[in-house]
């Protein structure tokens, strides 16, 4: 029998077989939906993860004022303008310091803090102020321009904005050459960023701008670092440098934090995948069970088509025929199961980004999104994803159908004739 | 040797078939059943029910094997051969026409026709349609080739199954009670075409314990508690 014509009757049963087997494709829908959701959930976190780490450079340490906390990462450390007063700040003692450390390359104090900011009569009270070295930030930023240039040397009131400000917060687009206010400082705007969130200006005017600041002191301190391989070693050796020039003689009294952004990466990635491994955990029990219901079908199946491969093995079919159309009808099953499971699984994944899309909004004032919005704000369904899912469905399908198949081809004729 | 063996069509040496019962004493369905048919033979195969008729059947189509002795069916003793062998066999040289016609009821009577062409898979896929249309045709069913068979009468459901049976040009076509689910006319009719069939060359078995179906064969075998009790080429 070709193959073909194997295939035309296993569709033939198929077709045939009504409510059972629509029951059995609801299950691998499931798994197969739950499957897809999951990995492109996990996917999409870790693309923004490494674009927003990415964005940070894995070249580049951060050292903040105040004790290192459990896990204080970067996102929440930028604008980390709640580093209580009362702690020792950073002052340019410190940039001294850091700077005679063996594989440091460059060193530039940052301010950070909020200011009112007002374009075209619209005001907005609090938005997030970064004051860079004008000469320097160049080596630091990692965000690409959309237009305009970055800032350089010799840049007194200019400032770069991010593309949440171009765009969203006044409710219509900023361009370059604008003028803003900014703390009551009119500021021109000379360039936008493809993402990111704030206002980059001059280290000078940000202390004009920044009031509440002492006159030598920085919100944190970014280390560009030559090596990434000995980055670990360099956050020691920077401590060490630091507790040494601020007196500290007891690391328990550390008034300050050295982050390392690829140690922070590994540890979120880590996260990630756990997280989807147990997700993962969960979709492939959930396929298991929609497997064993294809087996489970495809064994009442072969019982109710009892007398048909009977009349069929009568009329010359081979058992190896008849196991090909029973393996091909379970694939069927299985096919029909992951093509609904793809598209519902995109589905819900596509909502669930439109739904956390809307709480980013919302919290993107407040800062960059949470670890929860990375989880789902920004699924990836990608064609080998579904191409993968479909593939597997398929599989899982024929494996659950090899039995029933193989009992379907030795089923005795004389018997499977006579029965009704 | 060879000539001698051309003519027959199957041969059945000291053939015995019983089933093990487990525990209990083997049940011994046929015993000692020697039977030569001829190429050409209408032969009908009689007997009350319980007497072994079916196992004939079943051995005589090759879908079963003897438990001893030889079925020996185009030169080839059947107990050497694999089950899926044995389907080729089948296929090639024996056309089934059922009692209860078993035509497959998901498929139309035209693949149902095609069927045994495709699982030989000799003919190309147009030439098994042409071939299946014209047997159908023959059997007055050219307006009918794509109705299903419960869209078809009894007596339609045997003219679509004595297509397939014919689809393959077998040898031999074995009838297991062809009439049994048909109004006399139509029985008539399925009897007479089986006649005009062996006319044509071809062998016919027709397993029945109808006694009105006799007279269409020349050879009458009477079994009864799994023996053959008139000889065999004595009518």
């Amino acid at each position: 029998m070709k193959l073909r014509k194997s295939f035309d009757l296993a569709v033939n049963i198929f077709v045939n077989s009504k409510l059972r087997s629509w029951l059995t494709i609801i299950g691998i829908i499931v798994g197969i939906a739950a499957v897809v959701s999951i990995i492109s959930m996990s996917l999409g976190a870790q693309q923004q993860l490494q674009s927003r780490l990415g964005s940070l450079g894995a070249d580049i340490l951060t050292v903040s004022p105040g004790a290192q906390r459990a896990g204080g990462f970067g996102f929440a450390g930028r604008d980390s303008e709640s580093s209580s007063t009362d702690q020792k700040n950073l002052t340019s003692k410190d940039i001294l310091a850091i700077n005679s450390v063996s594989n440091v390359k460059e060193v530039m104090g940052t301010l950070s803090g909020r200011a009112s900011v007002s374009y075209s009569g619209k005001t907005v009270n609090s938005y997030t102020i970064q004051g860079v070295d004008p000469s320097m930030w160049k080596d630091f930023n990692t965000e690409t321009l959309t237009s305009g240039r970055l800032l350089q040397l010799g840049d007194s009131y200019s400032v770069v904005i991010g593309q949440d400000l171009a765009n969203n917060v006044f409710g219509k687009t900023v361009p370059v050459n604008s003028r803003i206010s900014i703390g009551g400082q009119q500021f021109t705007v000379v360039g936008i960023l493809s993402n990111g969130r704030g206002i980059v200006m001059p280290l000078a005017q940000a202390r004009i701008v920044l009031e509440d600041l002492g006159g030598d002191d920085f919100s944190s301190i970014s280390v560009k670092i030559s090596d990434v391989t000995y980055s670990n070693d360099t956050v020691t050796a920077i401590t060490n440098k630091l507790l040494l020039s601020r007196g500290i003689f007891s690391s328990k009294k550390q008034d300050f934090s050295v982050s390392n952004p690829s140690a922070i990466q590994s540890t979120i990635e880590q996260t990630i995948s756990t997280l989807a491994i147990f997700l993962g955990a969960i979709a492939a029990i959930s396929l298991l069970v929609g497997g064993i219901g294809i087996a489970n079908t495809m064994f009442t199946s072969v019982l109710e088509k009892t007398k048909d491969i009977g009349i069929m093995k009568a009329i010359g079919t081979r058992n190896g025929d008849i196991m090909t159309i029973f393996l091909i009808n379970s694939g069927l099953i299985g096919l029909v199961g992951g093509i609904g499971g793809v598209i519902l699984g995109s589905i819900s994944s596509v909502a669930v980004n439109s739904l956390a899309g809307v709480s980013t909004t919302s919290a993107s004032a407040r800062g960059p999104g949470g670890f929860t919005n990375m989880l789902a704000g920004s699924s990836v369904v990608s064609i080998p994803l579904i191409i993968g899912a479909i593939v597997f469905a398929v599989l899982v399908g024929m494996i659950a159908g090899v039995i029933p198949a193989y009992r379907a081809s030795k089923l005795n004729p004389v018997e499977a004739l006579r029965y009704e | 040797m060879k000539g001698k063996n051309s003519a027959k069509s199957i041969e059945m040496e000291d053939v015995w078939k019983k089933y093990d019962m487990g525990e209990v004493e083997p049940l011994v369905v046929l015993s000692d059943i020697n039977l030569e048919i001829k190429r050409g033979e209408f032969v009908a195969i009689t007997g009350p029910s319980g007497s072994g008729k079916s196992t004939m059947l079943n051995l005589v189509g090759v879908l079963d094997k003897p438990s001893w002795g030889r079925v020996i069916l185009d030169n080839q003793n059947i107990s050497f051969l694999r089950e899926s062998d044995l389907a080729i066999l089948r296929g090639k040289k024996i056309g089934f026409i059922f009692q209860q016609f078993n035509l497959i009821k998901t498929l139309s009577a035209l693949e149902n026709v095609m069927l045994p062409m495709e699982a030989l898979d000799i003919l190309s896929k147009k030439e098994s349609e042409q071939r299946a249309i014209a047997l159908l045709t023959v059997l007055g069913l050219q307006d009918r080739l794509h109705h299903k068979p419960n869209q078809l009468s009894g007596g339609q459901q045997q003219r679509v199954a004595i297509a397939r049976a014919l689809a393959n040009d077998p040898e031999i076509i074995l009838a297991d009670e062809p009439t049994g689910n048909l109004d006399s006319h139509t029985g008539q009719f399925v009897m007479e075409f089986l006649q005009k069939l062996n006319k044509q060359g071809k062998t016919i078995i027709l397993i029945t314990h109808d006694p009105n179906l006799k007279k269409y064969a020349k050879r009458i075998i009477n079994i009864m508690d799994g023996k053959i009790i008139s000889p065999p080429g004595k009518k």
